[in-house]
């Protein structure tokens, strides 16, 4: 009997369509991945340095305000208070400062890539969230040691956390493409942050402003959200109409910035 | 039989400012008027249209600044268009800035993956591919090397390989073949015939005759921003030469 003679050939198998949410999220995990690999390959010290940043910073405060002058400011231990509002601002600073530079440092991948453009902003706010969250550590081990107990406000983290990525990411969105045509924007940016860094209630309390000026002080949206940390460990920080205020502005903010990124992108891959 | 249509271009149209860091004013950015065009801007593509179906190899044929990489831009997704539409259907492979995404501090390895999820590949399909990837790039004693110690034709070998094995049915070349050795650009021609034979669609920016010929069927001719020419490839050359004297194209 003859053999049959049969045989197949195969084309390379169809690749499976991917949704446009898969593929977002890979892109966002690789540039995330891949931002925190180039911080940790290249430096010694490593996830050490986004510990040490608030860390010092804090005990400068705390040897400045408990040791030189008298506080009257925050609560005890002050040391905790401070790093409740310190690590969230860095979190902020880290990932509003460097959405100046979002296209401007990886124009050659914006200009090669088709991946979708938002990626470009949310992955600053994602890598430094988990630097974030990387550093929570710390509170705790400071809480231990000065005897600070924890509260059931520590069930607002989530919330907290949720906010303030919300924030940073809408500010991303206007601030990543805006900066590509003034450049001027980016020095503006530093300089308002450190404003910022001063107005916003992380070294004192929104309780310690002068009466009056809290409700002005409310809204910015970080009063709100850092008040949401502190009630971790403080639940008389915590400020229902701060926290309000700051979920609505965090929106209001994230929509501008989607309406401005989408307005803009066009225009910006012409001119990264 | 027809092969379906993969890239459709219809009234397609860019423009850009003529100088490079005008002034804009906030104003300009919400005016949202779409088809003004300002007195400090020119199109350096208008109302281009272009159907091509899948498997077919075209070459793009003009002078510096006409519009060649922009319309390979448009169709690689990297780029909007102002006016018109640009429909790809089917994922796009693109050699343009190739290495434009690699990290200088990341090795080899951890650059191979990243830029090859960044256009578009699964873990599990970087996974089976990794080896091939390496050995064509002919790096392998250099795979846990950091990006920046290569010689800029290692880099360049490395940047090909990983686009050249995307699995996509588009490919785009822009003018990336004119680096590398000898050796290796043979070996890329070799890879580039491959792909072809295997049914996938080229569209091919060059400025070298020889390669065009060898690789295209159907030529665009790109003047002043619009295509004064869809042909097969010799007639395009012959036009292109017509216009602009022949030699180097």
């Amino acid at each position: 009997m003859p053999l049959a003679l049969s045989f197949v050939t195969t084309a390379p198998p169809p690749r499976p369509a991917r949704s446009p949410a898969q593929v977002y999220r890979q892109s966002l995990w690789l540039l995330t991945s891949r931002d925190l690999k180039v911080r940790y390959a290249t430096s010694f010290l490593g996830y050490v340095w986004s510990v040490l940043d608030p860390l010092v910073m804090a005990v400068i405060y705390w040897f400045v305000f408990t040791q030189i002058v008298d506080r009257t400011i925050g609560e005890d231990p002050y040391i905790v208070f401070l790093l409740a509002g310190l690590l969230p601002w860095m979190w902020f600073n880290g990932a509003v400062g460097d959405a100046t530079r979002a296209f401007i440092k990886d124009a050659k991948l914006v200009r090669s890539t088709r991946i979708p453009r938002t990626v470009w902003v949310t992955r600053i706010a994602l890598s430094k969230g988990i630097e974030f969250v990387a550093a929570l550590p710390v509170i705790v081990i400071f809480a231990v040691i000065f005897g600070a107990a924890p509260t059931w406000g520590m069930l607002w983290l989530p919330v907290a956390i949720a906010l303030q990525a919300v924030l940073t990411v809408g500010l991303g969105l206007i601030i990543a493409p805006l900066v590509v045509f003034f450049r001027d924007l980016e020095r503006a940016v530093k300089l308002i942050l450190r404003f910022l860094f001063y107005a916003s209630p992380i070294i004192y309390g929104l309780s310690d402003l002068p009466g009056g000026l809290d409700v002005w002080a409310s809204f910015n949206p970080l009063a709100g959200i850092i008040s949401l940390y502190r009630a971790s460990f403080f639940p008389d920080q915590l400020d229902a109409r701060a926290v309000l205020i700051a979920t609505v502005m965090s929106l209001v903010i994230l929509a501008v910035g989607v309406l401005v990124f989408r307005r803009m992108e066009r225009a910006v891959l012409k001119e990264v | 039989m027809e092969a379906e249509t993969v890239i459709r271009v219809s009234g397609g149209g860019i423009r850009f400012r003529r100088n490079r860091r005008g002034r804009r004013s906030f104003k300009d950015l919400f005016a949202g008027s779409k088809r003004r065009s300002r007195p400090d801007e020119f199109w350096a593509l208008r109302g281009v249209d272009v159907a091509v179906r899948a498997g077919e190899a075209i070459g793009v044929v003009g002078r510096n600044g006409q519009g060649k990489s922009t319309l390979l831009k448009l169709v690689a997704g990297v780029m909007l268009p102002d006016e018109g539409t640009v429909e790809v259907h089917g994922g796009v492979a693109p050699l343009i800035e190739i290495t434009g995404g690699f990290v200088d501090d990341l090795t080899v390895r951890e650059n191979l993956y990243l830029t090859a999820g960044l256009h578009g590949m699964t873990k599990a399909e970087i996974d089976a591919r990794y080896d091939e990837i390496i050995d064509f790039a002919e790096l392998r004693d250099f795979v846990g090397t950091p990006y920046k110690h290569l010689s800029s034709g290692m880099k360049v070998r490395l940047a090909f390989s990983v686009i050249s094995r995307l699995e996509e049915p588009i490919l785009l070349v822009d003018e990336v073949l004119a680096v590398g050795d000898k050796a290796f650009r043979d070996k890329c021609y070799a890879r580039i015939d491959e792909l072809l034979a295997g049914g996938r669609t080229l569209f091919f920016v060059s400025h070298n005759e020889r390669d065009l010929k060898r690789f295209c069927t159907r030529g665009l001719y790109l003047d002043k921003g619009a295509l004064v020419l869809d042909a097969p490839i010799g007639e395009v050359l012959d036009a292109y030469n017509r216009d602009y004297g022949s030699g180097s194209v």
